[in-house]
């Protein structure tokens, strides 16, 4: 079934977590229904759930496969090519430490960001119902409400003080 | 305690937004100005390319002269951002909000800047890519590894990169409300760019976890990188006040030290040329002070270990050597200088309270330090070149043309031209950071006296 | 805002009243047959490293350098355990780190443990060679300088480092003291009196202690460098013929924060576990200092790998026959077990949030990076003092690896006993935690709602 996205607008913050409590209530799905703001509160300051992510296991798989990538890479070109310089052996672990390390850390790091964006489910193009002004301080709570309970879901926005309610 | 005002979240866009939403008068003439060097830089550097490096002062013995010591200088800020963004996210430092964006892209800029110097020291600068590079792959030729100026491009392109996606991530809530206060094709441009950017509570944590998770994997990185350019020099062993192990976190330490004066002198800049005193206070000047004594101690008390550790074997070159660097003119003048400006001055000067709030005596004591720092890379590479050659005793002075003046001052008008372009489009003090403070900072009331406090959730 | 914030539905933190009725009377420091059993016992093992050592003069005398490596190992360690534990009181206070105050008190008590290093401190004195022999002067920090240089300075560093340390501990001790003074009983009661006389908590007394506390911690943090520079270049570097090793001062210093962290650590886990203290030390303590013990295990190998991949790539005789003596050849052994002690495994496990967010993980790493720490001081000492030729441009002949003795091990076991001995015994005097740092974290910071959610809110005062 279609569904419509309802965005209540909030002045103070505590009306917003009023409306959180009042969704909450009317039993909707904890996944239905989210809070926006302009500024990161104290996690659970409006009664959301709290989200869980695993964005720890993006930088350990990224350190794997930088890891393999660089040993590959190091011992294959010196193999290839295998000229004595200074008096170094031709796989020479402490230099090929180091590349490794970079290599590792570098994958790491990406793997880290395209981690963030996964799990902050960003890109998103079509956020349904938002308002500008919440990047003014303005609190939305958003609820993702199926066709025909809409009247109820803006009720329930207008009851905890909403100062507008708008649908995408 | 907290000076300034406390900011509702419409005067911080608003006053935060100032550069990149309005264009203030002074904007276009101070990055035309700038981009007059740079042209000139590039026209310079083109002249130098056409006959060859003869219009530098490199000559034998020494081929490693002011585009080595700026490279090693631009490294050096580069540490800013990540000492300034990481350590102070790790502990927590509240005092580091305003300041975290424009130290993170000084280091963007800064690092650009140094990989441009070893291109430009090479003379034929297309030669760099057989340097780096895998190439002739008909004949199975790869890059030799064992080499330190192999290891560069590695530490410093992870660097670049890390310190790029970090700074890009910090800037996703920021773009946000650009894009909500933009319209026509910035509205678009800053669209795309925030990739959908609402602020709900799993963004909010990523973005948290985010800059913690980050700030631990920059660290190491950070402190490879300048081990690494250290190592340029200090596993040579035949060159004498090179091959010293104290190189590493020597370098490290120093890069620290100049790079925070560095953002010291940006963020008075800051202050001054957008206004934002209700923002970069003179308490942030004060922390940053702080942070400068103990640095600069500890910078301090490795020279004096390098130094005492590169005579203990008193053999003769490594005697004369220092000799020279220390006691003999034009060297002995700079050392001097050095010292007095990278930290008897300075440090003398942050011991008191006064001049730590003050943003001028802070912005002049920063410069005096980067100044100090450039010479101490001077000092390190030029005279250790000078004599290298003892059985041939080719011993020989340098000097930078003006070619090299010009392209030293093509880097500083690159890095300040760049930053004056990004804040054309975006906030050099972080939005979000700057409205999360007035969330999570409060007073305390302890009897009768009240203590600035902060929220801390509960792990 | 602030109507945003409210009061937390429950405290359970200490009243002021518990936390002085637990800390001044704390279990650890009550007197009982068990607490006498364990004096006994650890007294015995001190008398047998003493017998320990007089059978070892007896067998080698004051000579024959190879056989005392283990003993410099021995006071190389407790330099470094127990004189790097009171940094942590130092180090995050600069941060302002709140959570550090519980195990302050912990970390300034291995203080205690430095009069056993002085102690064991002034036979190297005899030990240490001198520095002109035969006309001949060795190469040394000190140049030209008089010849009792290195043993006057070094032996000033030591015990000035262990009356920094102690003077600390009782500054900070102060206002503990006057409370046992005040409601102690018995012979502790006795010692307060003389130990914080005239102390009433006046603003003035209050503002002194706090110049004195910051006063003596920044010396201390000093000295504790000055010492560890002298320690490490004269005890060992200058001793190897051939070894240019400008950071290895700095190796040592830095490893001396490391174990000393760990030290703290495992302090703290038993106190919490078998002291009586789980209401004041817990989670929040132990989750922080792992994560700066991780940090400072990465410092470990970052400090050894910019000397050795130094030495490793000049290819010079010094250098090579340096990594052959130190990490190679005869203590191989040695190495492998502090690389992995100090660096592979408390980076393996720390670096997962679960197993720093455990009471039992981060002590059991803590007592792996000591004993890696042992392990890399035996590597060093005994391995610089088992050279010959000091004076020699390089180390010629690479020396055999020196295994302890029988007085060698009743050393160790003195060692240890006589460090556990000494922290158990200032415990019965002072509170292993410090009551007026409860007091003060309970004043500037405390639990509260900030709407929906339990967050805390702490005050940071400059």
């Amino acid at each position: 079934m279609a569904k419509t996205s309802i965005l209540g607008l909030y002045e103070d913050p505590e009306d917003g977590a009023k409306a959180m409590d009042a969704l909450h209530a009317a039993n909707m799905d904890p996944n239905d229904f989210d809070v926006l703001t302009g500024t990161p509160y104290p996690e659970g300051a409006f009664g959301e759930h709290v989200p869980q992510h695993r964005l720890f296991r993006f930088p350990v798989f990224g350190a794997m496969v930088g890891f393999t990538l660089a040993i590959v890479f190091t011992a294959a070109t010196q193999l290839a090519w295998p000229i004595v310089t200074g008096g170094k052996p031709i796989l020479a672990v402490p230099a090929m430490l180091i590349i490794t390390y970079e290599l590792t850390m570098l994958s790491a790091v990406v793997m880290t960001v395209i981690g963030i964006l996964f799990e902050s489910r960003l890109p998103n193009f079509n956020p349904g119902a938002y308002d500008t002004r919440i990047t003014e301080g303005l609190i939305g709570v958003v609820v993702s409400v199926e066709e025909g309970r809409e009247s109820e879901i803006e009720a329930i926005l207008n009851n905890a003080g909403a100062m507008e309610t708008k649908r995408a | 305690m907290r000076q300034g005002r406390q900011l509702d979240e419409i005067r911080v866009n608003k006053e935060l937004l100032n550069g990149a939403l309005e264009t203030p008068a002074w904007w276009k003439w101070a990055v035309l100005f700038f981009a007059t060097i740079v042209v000139t830089g590039f026209v310079v550097f083109g002249i130098q390319t056409n006959k060859g490096l003869g219009v530098t002062g490199l000559s034998r013995p020494v081929f490693w002269g002011a585009y080595i010591t700026t490279f090693v200088f631009w490294v050096g800020i580069s540490h800013a951002g990540i000492m300034i963004s990481a350590i102070l996210r790790l502990t927590q430092a509240e005092w580091r909000r305003p300041v975290t964006r424009a130290a993170e892209l000084l280091t963007v800029f800064s690092l650009l800047t140094a990989l441009s110097f070893p291109v430009i020291h090479a003379g034929r600068p297309w030669r760099i890519i057989y340097w780096i590079f895998p190439y002739d792959f008909a004949r199975g030729l790869w890059p030799n590894i064992r080499s330190p100026l192999i290891w560069d491009p590695a530490a410093i392109g992870t660097y670049l990169t890390g310190s790029t996606l970090f700074l890009y991530v910090a800037l996703l809530p920021d773009l946000g409300v650009l894009r909500d206060r933009t319209t026509g094709w910035r509205h678009a441009m800053y669209g795309a760019l925030s990739l959908g950017w609402r602020g709900n509570p799993r963004q909010w944590r990523l973005q948290t976890v985010a800059g913690v998770l980050l700030s631990a994997l920059m660290l190491p990185i950070f402190v490879s990188v300048h081990s690494i350019v250290s190592w340029d020099f200090a596993v040579t062993p035949g060159v004498e006040g090179w091959n010293s192990t104290i190189f590493a976190p020597y370098f490290v330490i120093g890069a620290v030290h100049s790079g925070v004066s560095a953002v010291v002198t940006m963020m008075a800049l800051m202050r001054w040329l957008w206004k934002w005193d209700n923002f970069i206070r003179p308490e942030h000047f004060d922390a940053l002070a702080r942070l400068l004594i103990v640095v600069a101690t500890a910078w301090f008390g490795f020279t004096v270990v390098e130094i005492l550790f590169s005579l203990y074997t008193l053999e003769g070159p490594e005697l004369a050597f220092r000799d020279m660097q220390i006691f003999q003119w034009p060297w002995s003048g700079m050392f001097v200088t050095f010292l007095l400006c990278a930290f008897f001055i300075p440090v003398t000067m942050w011991l008191f309270k006064s001049v730590r709030s003050s943003i001028v005596l802070m912005f002049w004591t920063s410069i005096l330090v980067n100044i100090g720092m450039w010479l101490e890379r001077f000092l390190i590479i030029v005279p250790s070149l000078a004599r290298k050659q003892p059985f041939v005793y080719t011993w020989g002075s340098y000097q930078p043309s003006i070619v090299e003046f010009t392209m030293m001052a093509w880097s500083f008008a690159f890095v300040a031209m760049n930053m004056l372009l990004f804040a054309r489009f975006f906030p050099l003090i972080p939005l979000f950071e700057s409205k999360e403070s007035m969330v999570f900072t409060t007073e305390m009331k302890i009897g009768r006296t009240t203590i600035p406090a902060v929220l801390r959730e509960q792990e | 805002m602030a109507s945003r914030i409210t009061a937390a539905a429950h405290d359970d933190r200490p009243t002021f009243q518990e936390a002085a009725a637990d800390l001044v009377n704390a279990p650890s420091t009550a007197a009982s047959s068990t607490t006498t059993r364990w004096f006994l016992i650890l007294g015995a093992f001190v008398v047998l490293g003493v017998v320990g050592f007089v059978l070892k003069i007896a067998d080698h005398g004051m000579d024959d350098r190879r056989a005392w490596g283990y003993y410099v190992a021995m006071v190389s360690f407790l330099l470094t355990t127990a004189g790097g534990a009171p940094m942590l009181s130092i180090a995050p206070v600069l941060a302002k780190a709140n959570w550090v105050r519980p195990v302050m008190r912990v970390s300034q008590l291995f203080s205690s443990i430095g009069v056993l290093t002085a102690i064991m401190s002034i036979p190297l004195i005899f030990l240490l060679p001198p520095l002109v022999e035969d006309e001949v002067r060795r190469r040394s920090i000190w140049f030209g300088s008089p010849a009792y240089f290195p043993h006057i300075w070094d032996t000033i560093a030591i015990f000035g480092l262990v009356f920094l340390g102690l003077a600390l501990l009782w500054a900070s001790s102060m206002p503990d003291l006057a409370a046992i003074r005040e409601s102690g009983s018995g012979r502790r009661q006795q010692w307060a009196r003389r130990l914080a006389p005239g102390f009433i908590g006046t603003s003035g007394q209050w503002k002194a202690l706090r110049i004195r506390i910051g006063v003596l911690s920044a010396f201390y943090f000093l000295f504790l460098i000055f010492t560890h520079v002298l320690f490490a270049s004269d005890y060992i570097h200058a001793l190897v013929p051939g070894y240019k090793d400008a950071i290895f001062p700095m190796y040592h210093a830095l490893t001396s924060l490391q174990a000393g962290t760990a030290s703290v650590i495992l302090a703290s886990y038993f106190l919490w576990r078998y002291g009586g203290f789980n209401r004041y030390i817990g989670i929040n303590q132990i989750w922080n200092l792992a994560k700066l013990q991780f940090a400072l295990s990465l410092l470990w190998f970052y400090f050894f790998f910019s000397a050795f991949i130094v030495f490793w790539y000049s290819r010079t005789p010094q250098n090579e026959k340096v990594i052959e003596l130190f990490d190679q050849g005869p203590h191989l052994w040695a190495f492998l077990g502090a690389l992995f002690f100090c660096f592979i495994i408390p980076m393996w496990t720390l670096m997962w949030n679960f197993i720093r967010v455990s009471m039992r993980g981060p002590a059991i790493i803590a007592g792996v990076i000591i004993f890696g720490t042992l392990l890399d001081r035996i590597r060093l000492g005994v391995g610089a003092w088992a050279t010959e030729g000091i004076n020699d441009k390089f180390l010629q002949v690479v020396p055999e690896t020196v295994w302890p003795d029988l007085w060698d091990i009743f050393m160790f076991l003195g060692m240890f006993a006589g460090a556990a001995f000494l922290f158990l015994l200032v415990t019965r005097l002072i509170p292993a935690v410090s009551l007026w740092e409860i007091q003060q974290s309970r004043l500037i910071s405390k639990p509260a709602m900030y709407m929906r959610s339990e967050v805390e809110i702490v005050g940071k005062p400059d």
